[in-house]
């Protein structure tokens, strides 16, 4: 009897859990909306940086700089720019993590939003407790993993390349920032 | 279905049937023009047959593109950002440790060992669907002259149900402490993995079965299921390494393993607060496999743990405590007459440790460490005169202090003292070498 009620534990388990918890993943567009929920329109846009700005992002995030054409969202409020929303993948362990930064026009991160994990572990990067930390933090910030954002054991390489990802995304909007193109 | 593939199809019909029409006119002509036109009929067929065969190959080239466009789509469409991002959906991974040990008393006994060194990778089927193995080579050389092992460490195919819920099955590490799932070397301080966590649990644990998990947004994390277990039969109480880690002899990792009795595992951890990982686990189930005459025919094996690891800012501390019962196994200790090794009742450890990670330059992070652990392999026996309890082994006491100094994020050197309270000839100094990818 003992044993019998041991083995039914994880249908109980699941049973328990299952209709309190669904997809938890944001969409672009819901990435957007949750960044500038005061916008009334975003634009679609796609930038890419020059050399020049392509070495100061690598001076100033001590990572290799992506020489890549960023897709972003703008956030307008009928004909003022509220911010943007990049969107970016890096590799956390062994897969490609999915996610988006919303960057307000004062330069302070919105919001770091998980579009779409794979790795079989360390998924709580997508955890919004995790993800708040970045929440206005500017290029005046370290951006860094256990020095002002705290590392996720068992995912540390997960935490610390969206940390990554995201100084450097801070970077280059502030690039672009520099360069008027905002 | 390729739009053009079916009038070319059509054509190789309309060639092959002007063939048969050519032949059955062939055949039927009169004899005195036979011999002019049969050369003239040849010539053609040929010419037809070169056209056949022209279609042939080219209908074999559209297929084969045909087949490769959704490979190529599937490689691009999980990419959300226009970044340029590699993904491949095959992935290489590999680990290793090169550890030198120099015992503090005895010298003699100083070692050079490539502990391990591993190789795996990934394959992702579909967006739901992968395949995760790992085979492992312990101290470089497996021979009949050498103590080397090569071994299977896991091998699993995993499939999510949605973003929260998902199933694996094959042959996957338990989940069980902090140290048994995620084991590559910088993950880790010190040399050697923590005693509590190779000793009580005898990472890394692995069995067969099948086991569902899920993660949630509360920070909730968890998996549980069924796989094949320890195997109490095969308990050789003259053997020094059943005592070193009382279940490191009895588990199965999948070489035919016994599988009359199965075991269940359960674990859970909460990551609310960002840094803080507070979590549990167990492993239960029968080890007497209904073999017959053994005396321990209900023999029940179990390893329970509960583990902290706090991460705030540059500090990394953690905790584990477990603890092993072998329960129903005083006959067959009874029967060892002599023997100097018998089947623990019960077992257990914990450990604290406290490092700090210093960021110099760079890449570059110096972390130093200290950990105490405190550790009991045999706390007490089914089956001995209870007078003989009283001789039950000690707990021992070990500190490890020392450094890691991580060159690259996962490429670490390593440096530590052991300093143990009661076997005083272990005390030893450390060094070694890991990385992953």
């Amino acid at each position: 009897m003992k044993k019998s009620v041991l083995f039914w534990l994880p249908a109980a388990a699941i049973s328990a859990v299952a209709p309190a918890y669904a997809g938890q993943y944001a969409t672009a567009d819901e990435a957007a909306k949750r960044a500038f929920p005061e916008a009334t329109t975003f634009k679609e846009s796609v930038f890419q940086l020059s050399a020049e700005q392509l070495s100061a992002v690598a001076a100033t995030t001590g990572l290799p700089a992506k020489p890549a054409l960023w897709r972003s969202l703008t956030a307008m409020n009928g004909d003022k720019s509220l911010g943007l929303v990049v969107f970016d993948g890096v590799i956390g362990k062994y897969e490609l993590i999915d996610y988006a930064v919303g960057i307000g026009v004062d330069g302070k991160i919105r919001n770091v939003e998980i579009l779409a994990y794979r790795e079989s572990h360390g998924y709580e990067v997508r955890l919004p407790a995790w993800r708040r930390q970045f929440v206005g933090k500017d290029k005046s910030d370290k951006l860094r993993v256990s020095e002002d954002i705290a590392s996720i054991s068992g995912a540390t390489m997960s935490a610390t390349h969206i940390t990554d990802g995201v100084r450097r995304i801070v970077a280059v909007v502030d690039q672009m920032r520099v360069a008027g193109k905002l | 279905m390729h739009p053009k593939q079916k009038p070319i199809k059509y054509n190789a019909r309309v060639f092959a049937t002007t063939i048969a029409v050519g032949l059955a006119l062939g055949m039927t002509a009169t004899a005195a023009s036979a011999q002019s036109n049969e050369s003239q009929l040849l010539s053609k067929l040929e010419q037809l047959a070169n056209e056949l065969e022209k279609v042939k190959a080219e209908l074999k080239s559209m297929k084969a593109k045909q087949d490769a466009a959704p490979v190529a789509v599937a490689l691009v469409a999980p990419v959300a950002s226009s970044a340029p991002t590699a993904s491949s959906d095959t992935v290489l991974s590999a680990y290793g440790e090169l550890n030198y040990t120099r015992p503090r008393g005895d010298s003699s006994g100083t070692q050079t060992d490539l502990a391990r060194f591993v190789i795996g990778y990934q394959h992702r089927f579909d967006t739901k669907t992968k395949v995760v193995a790992e085979l492992e080579v312990e101290h470089a050389v497996t021979s009949a002259d050498d103590s080397g092992e090569v071994a299977v460490e896991q091998v699993f195919v995993e499939h999510k149900l949605n973003d929260t819920f998902g199933a694996r099955a094959g042959l996957f590490l338990i989940p069980l402490g902090l140290i048994n799932q995620n084991h590559e070397p910088h993950t880790f301080y010190g040399v050697n993995r923590p005693a509590v966590e190779t000793s009580i649990i005898p990472s890394t644990l692995r069995e067969a079965g099948i086991q569902v998990f899920g993660e949630h947004d509360n920070g909730i994390s968890w998996s549980t299921g069924i796989t094949t277990g320890f195997d109490l039969t095969k308990w050789d109480p003259l053997n020094g390494e059943s005592v070193e880690s009382p279940l490191r002899t009895l588990h199965q990792e999948g070489q035919f393993a016994r599988s009359k009795d199965l075991s269940l595992f359960a674990a859970a951890d909460w990551r609310g607060i960002p840094g803080l990982r507070i979590g549990a686990g167990f492993t239960t189930g029968k080890a007497g496999h209904g073999t017959a005459g053994f005396l321990a025919p209900d023999a029940r094996t179990t390893i329970a743990d509960v583990h902290a690891r706090w991460t705030p800012g540059a500090w990394d501390l953690s905790a584990v405590y477990a603890r092993g019962t072998i329960s129903g196994a005083g006959a067959f200790n009874q029967s060892f007459a002599g023997a100097p090794y018998l089947v623990p009742k019960s077992f257990d450890g914990y450990y604290a440790q406290g490092a700090y990670r210093l960021r110099l330059s760079g890449d570059y992070v110096m972390s130093p460490f200290t950990r105490i652990e405190r550790i009991n392999i045999g706390k007490s026996f089914d089956g001995v005169d209870p007078s003989l309890n009283a001789t039950s082994y000690r707990t021992e006491t070990i500190w490890t202090t020392g450094l890691n100094f991580n060159i690259a994020p996962t490429v670490v050197l390593k440096a530590d003292y052991q300093k143990y309270k009661i076997v005083k000839d272990s005390d030893r100094i450390n060094l070694g070498l890991g990385f992953s990818f």
